[in-house]
């Protein structure tokens, strides 16, 4: 896994800047998108964007989290249309009012998040929507032909018969995939294909799209796995804050100057240069194991010590147990058996309030679900999480002009680009939301802070800011459990390296010696801690 | 401006929904061979003399007090995104009861009263908190639960009231719970209408109301000022984040239900205190399926709760008079059922509406804020209650009293409507 170059190559030979991608000029390209802009509320997530891509190519977009891909791929998919600019279908504009309309084009998408019911099979599930009919009924044997058809074809060795809930996550994506052949696509968006997959169904899912490639499909590959995409794509187009910045040849580009394109030079460094560790342990897991009703625990007898000013950072590709690890942390999940400490108090059967009351701070890994009530007011979400403690709350009642008092104190101190403390936390941007968010935690003086993802989905300026608060109150004596996905933060940032793979902690790493290509090699399981530190 | 630019927006909804219903319930009439006109125009007259214009508004504000304490008790399970079917089993087993407690003793006045309350207030909340550890403990929809209860709830009081608790003699017309002494009666507020100088109705005006006041404000202060009401809301908007920020949403679901049940089981009480004195087969019933049109429409707040409520029982007192005049009574039903579809469908628009504009960032601060219900699940249930309380609305309005319809034919559309 961790092939790739190191920073040596001089030469950006691959790169052509903005603009006229290989192949540019030649036959109809299947893809092209002219000066695409899509503004929200607020921001504009794409603006100005060109994209060419070639017919029976692997076409990779790659970009940060929030750099706007996502938005890029809904709008070719018709799930909202641009403000400005050309879809280009094979040297055809196209206006698509839904993806109903992308896909009768030969446009499929394969999301992120598996759209599957579990308890139909796969037939059902593949032919659901455009069920093959003879009368009113089902036509089951047609469906299993077509279906088996396209397994064979492009080698996704799909039983038809067998029901989702019994696959596995690379079998389940196969089955995405072959409902968007089954629909006829002649171009493939898969949308972060490979975050949810362990390095082998990895490796066969690029062999499945080289199997696609060879049948003259077009497909286009959304990441920021720069290794991966360096490994099957034909050719690259890199996006920056909502913009194309360039595009690369795989081949003569190397993952180091791929990601200085990705970030640009003004990549804020995470760095801490001075250690402010202490001696006094603020936060013990003890052979912590979480259970789950299905299969391996996702928690797999963890056992860390945070101290105070230390910043312990949790490797680890997603979906390896660390969702469940903050949760356990935070009392939102019963342990199967282990003890949690926070300083000399065993938390482990404290409620969730009383730990926060202890002094442990969250910032979830997704605002939306588990930080904000996007409906309510700032100044309600204020108090959210220090509902039982001052300054919004007097005994039992809340106290109301506290606490817009203290939101537009946040406001000030923490940066939050915001009306007032009545407005409603919707209507931020997320940048705006995490600053609110970290803003709040912080102003508990928690013991123990637990960042998942602390800077995802925000802008470099916001993530740069909140990096800075992090470094202060580390400074200051805060412990803080850091899970990230972002290997530049978590080197940054970390005093102590954890890697997490499948639940439990694999590796212990010193960041100032390991670089971003080892600790990928650990977080695959490509390595182990022979000789590590 | 900004507050006039608020009150406007929280307006707007419920407006609307009136006006459409009006349109639409105007058409259906004027389908029916009825001039629409002649309707509205007998249902706005309140009488000639003085007397008989205060005696309409004392039936409106007595049948608006119950309507109120439904609506209420709807609003609390709302708020925390639960929805309490159940109100109209909880009232009236919690009624037959207290009715029954208050027969059975002899205390002096006010503890009487209390008494009766009391016991109203723990039957219901208890017979609702079944429900919260049903959902909490084994996952069972509160929706499914309450209808259920609701049943079972109305089964036993017809047991009780034919069997254990009857008090009147035996071939009687109407059975009913023996009599309450005096002791345990509420006074009326008729003294009111002497000291505003109007003419003093035959009628009497219900004590209950200033109860109903002090609950509704002490609801209103508890949901939006307290940290009980602030974690009840949160686990509304999103349990999600709720139960991130250290909110026992097990423990919350049952207190919700409890101190919904605990209002419930105050629905009944103005009329038994105040005129009734027993719980009989002609005792008002339905109430809890409005309750759920009256929260709807006043959207989960107790002022917009109260107005609704007044509305309500404005159509509902026109009924007489319509019927006298020779109009079909079930337009005032067509007009119920249409508000409360209304309602659903403008609650939608105008969160939509809301929502949109703050997203865009434009100041329209708070106008769906803390209004816990309004999310699509509540459009699903409203999908659902408008059958219902269109069932309550003609059972009690005519005066006809069945004790399980009501129930039974609620449950059907319940289980269509989800």
């Amino acid at each position: 896994m961790a092939t790739a170059g190191t920073s040596g190559d001089p030469a950006p030979t691959g790169l052509t800047k903005d603009g006229g991608g290989p192949g540019g000029g030649s036959a109809p390209l299947a893809v092209e998108l002219r000066g695409i802009t899509k503004r929200f509320p607020g921001v504009v997530a794409n603006s100005d964007i060109e994209l060419r891509v070639r017919r029976g190519e692997v076409h990779a977009i790659v970009g940060e989290n929030g750099a706007g891909k996502s938005t890029l791929m809904k709008t070719l998919y018709g799930m909202h249309r641009p403000d400005e600019g050309q879809i280009l279908l094979d040297g055809r504009e196209v206006h698509f009012r839904s993806p109903a309309d992308a896909i009768a084009a030969g446009i499929g998408m394969v999301h992120q998040h598996f759209m599957l019911a579990d308890n139909f099979t796969v037939l059902e599930n593949v032919v659901l929507g455009s069920e093959p009919t003879r009368g009113v009924r089902l036509d089951r044997a047609e469906a299993r032909r077509r279906i088996r058809e396209i397994s064979d074809a492009y080698a996704l060795g799909l039983d038809p018969d067998v029901l989702v809930e019994d696959l596995g996550v690379g079998d389940r994506q196969r089955v995405e995939i072959a409902k968007v052949l089954y629909r006829g696509a002649t171009t493939l968006i898969l949308d972060e294909p490979t975050a949810v997959l362990v390095p082998q169904e990895v490796d066969e899912l690029f062999g499945n799209l080289a199997e696609l490639k060879r049948e003259g499909l077009t497909v286009i590959f959304i990441s920021h796995k720069l290794d991966e995409v360096r490994r099957v794509a034909d050719s690259i187009t890199v996006i920056r804050r909502g913009t194309t910045v360039g595009t690369a040849d795989p081949k003569t580009t190397t993952a180091h100057q791929l990601a200085e394109m990705m970030v640009g030079s003004e990549l804020p460094s995470p760095e801490i240069r001075t250690s402010t560790v202490r001696e006094t342990p603020v936060l013990q897991l003890r052979e912590v194991t979480v259970a789950s009703p299905t299969g391996r625990p996702p928690v797999d007898d963890v056992t860390l010590t945070v101290r105070e000013g230390e910043v312990v950072g949790i490797a680890g590709v997603e979906g390896n147990g660390q969702a469940e690890l903050v949760d356990a942390v935070m009392g939102l999940r019963v342990l199967a058996s282990g003890t949690v400490l926070l300083g000399g108090d065993d938390i482990t059967a404290w409620s969730t309030r009383a730990r926060r009351e202890a002094g442990l701070g969250f910032i979830p890994e997704d605002r939306h679900r588990q930080g904000m009530l996007l409906e309510a007011p700032l100044w309600e979400n204020r108090i959210l999480g220090h509902q039982t403690r001052p300054p919004a709350v007097k005994g039992a009642f809340i106290d109301r002009r506290g606490a817009r008092a203290d939101t537009e104190r946040i406001m000030r101190d923490y940066d939050v680009r915001a009306p007032g403390p009545d407005t409603l936390a919707v209507a931020l941007s997320g940048g705006n939301q995490q600053k609110l968010i970290v803003g709040r935690e912080m102003s508990a003086a928690p013991r123990l802070l637990l960042a998942a993802h602390p800077t995802r989905g925000v802008d470099v300026g916001a993530q740069g800011a909140i990096w800075r608060l992090l470094e202060e109150a580390r400074a200051e004596g805060m412990g803080i459990l850091l899970i990230s996905a972002d290997l530049d933060e978590l080197i940054g940032l970390s005093d102590t390296l954890q890697v997490m793979l499948r639940g439990r902690l694999v590796a212990t790493l010193d960041p100032s010696a390991v670089t971003p290509e080892e600790l990928g090699g650990y977080m695959t399981g490509a390595r182990t801690t022979a000789g590590a530190a | 401006m900004n507050l006039l630019r608020r009150i406007g927006l929280a307006m707007f909804a419920p407006v609307l929904a009136v006006v459409v219903a009006l349109v639409i319930s105007s058409a259906v009439m004027a389908a029916l061979q009825v001039n629409p006109v002649q309707v509205f125009a007998v249902m706005f007259d309140f009488g000639d003399t003085p007397s008989q214009q205060v005696t309409a508004l004392v039936v409106i504000l007595n049948r608006a007090v119950p309507l109120f304490l439904a609506g209420l008790a709807v609003a609390i399970a709302f708020r925390m995104g639960l929805f309490n079917i159940g109100v109209e089993g909880q009232y009236r087993l919690a009624t037959i009861l207290a009715a029954a407690v208050g027969a059975a003793v002899a205390l002096p006045g006010p503890l009487h009263v209390l008494l009766i309350v009391v016991v109203a207030m723990l039957v219901a909340a208890i017979w609702a908190g079944i429900v919260g550890v049903l959902k909490v403990t084994r996952g069972v929809s509160e929706v499914i639960s309450s209808i259920m209860m609701n049943v079972i709830a109305l089964g036993i009081a017809s047991y009780l009231l034919t069997g254990p608790l009857r008090g009147s003699p035996e071939g009687a017309l109407i059975v009913s719970t023996a009599e309450i002494p005096e002791s345990g009666w509420m006074p009326s507020l008729n003294g009111v209408f002497g000291l505003l100088g109007l003419a003093n109705p035959p009628r009497q005006l219900f004590g209950f109301l200033v109860v109903a006041v002090v609950v509704g404000v002490a609801i209103a202060v508890l949901l939006n000022r307290t940290r009980f009401g602030f974690d009840l809301r949160a686990a509304g908007l999103s349990p999600s984040a709720a139960s991130a920020s250290g909110v026992d949403s097990s423990a919350m679901v049952v207190k919700t239900m409890l101190l919904s049940g605990a209002v419930a089981g105050l629905i009944g009480m103005p009329d038994l205190l105040g005129s009734t004195h027993a719980y009989s087969t002609d005792f008002t019933t339905g109430l809890g399926f409005l309750g759920i049109a009256v929260a709807l429409l006043g959207r989960n707040k107790p002022v917009g709760i109260a107005l609704a409520a007044l509305l309500f029982a404005f159509l509902d007192r026109s009924l007489v008079p319509l019927q006298i005049q020779d109009f079909p009574a079930s337009v005032v039903t067509i007009f119920q059922g249409t508000i409360v579809l209304a309602v659903v469908v403008a609650n939608e628009i105008a969160r939509r509406v809301a929502r949109r504009s703050a997203e865009r960032g434009s100041a329209a601060p708070a106008a769906v804020a803390g209004d816990g219900g309004t999310g699509p699940g509540q459009a699903a249930s409203g999908a659902g209650s408008p059958g219902g309380a269109g069932d309550g609305g003609e059972g009690t309005g005519a005066g006809v009293s069945r004790t399980t319809g009501g129930g039974q034919r609620t449950d059907e559309r319940q289980e269509t409507g989800s």
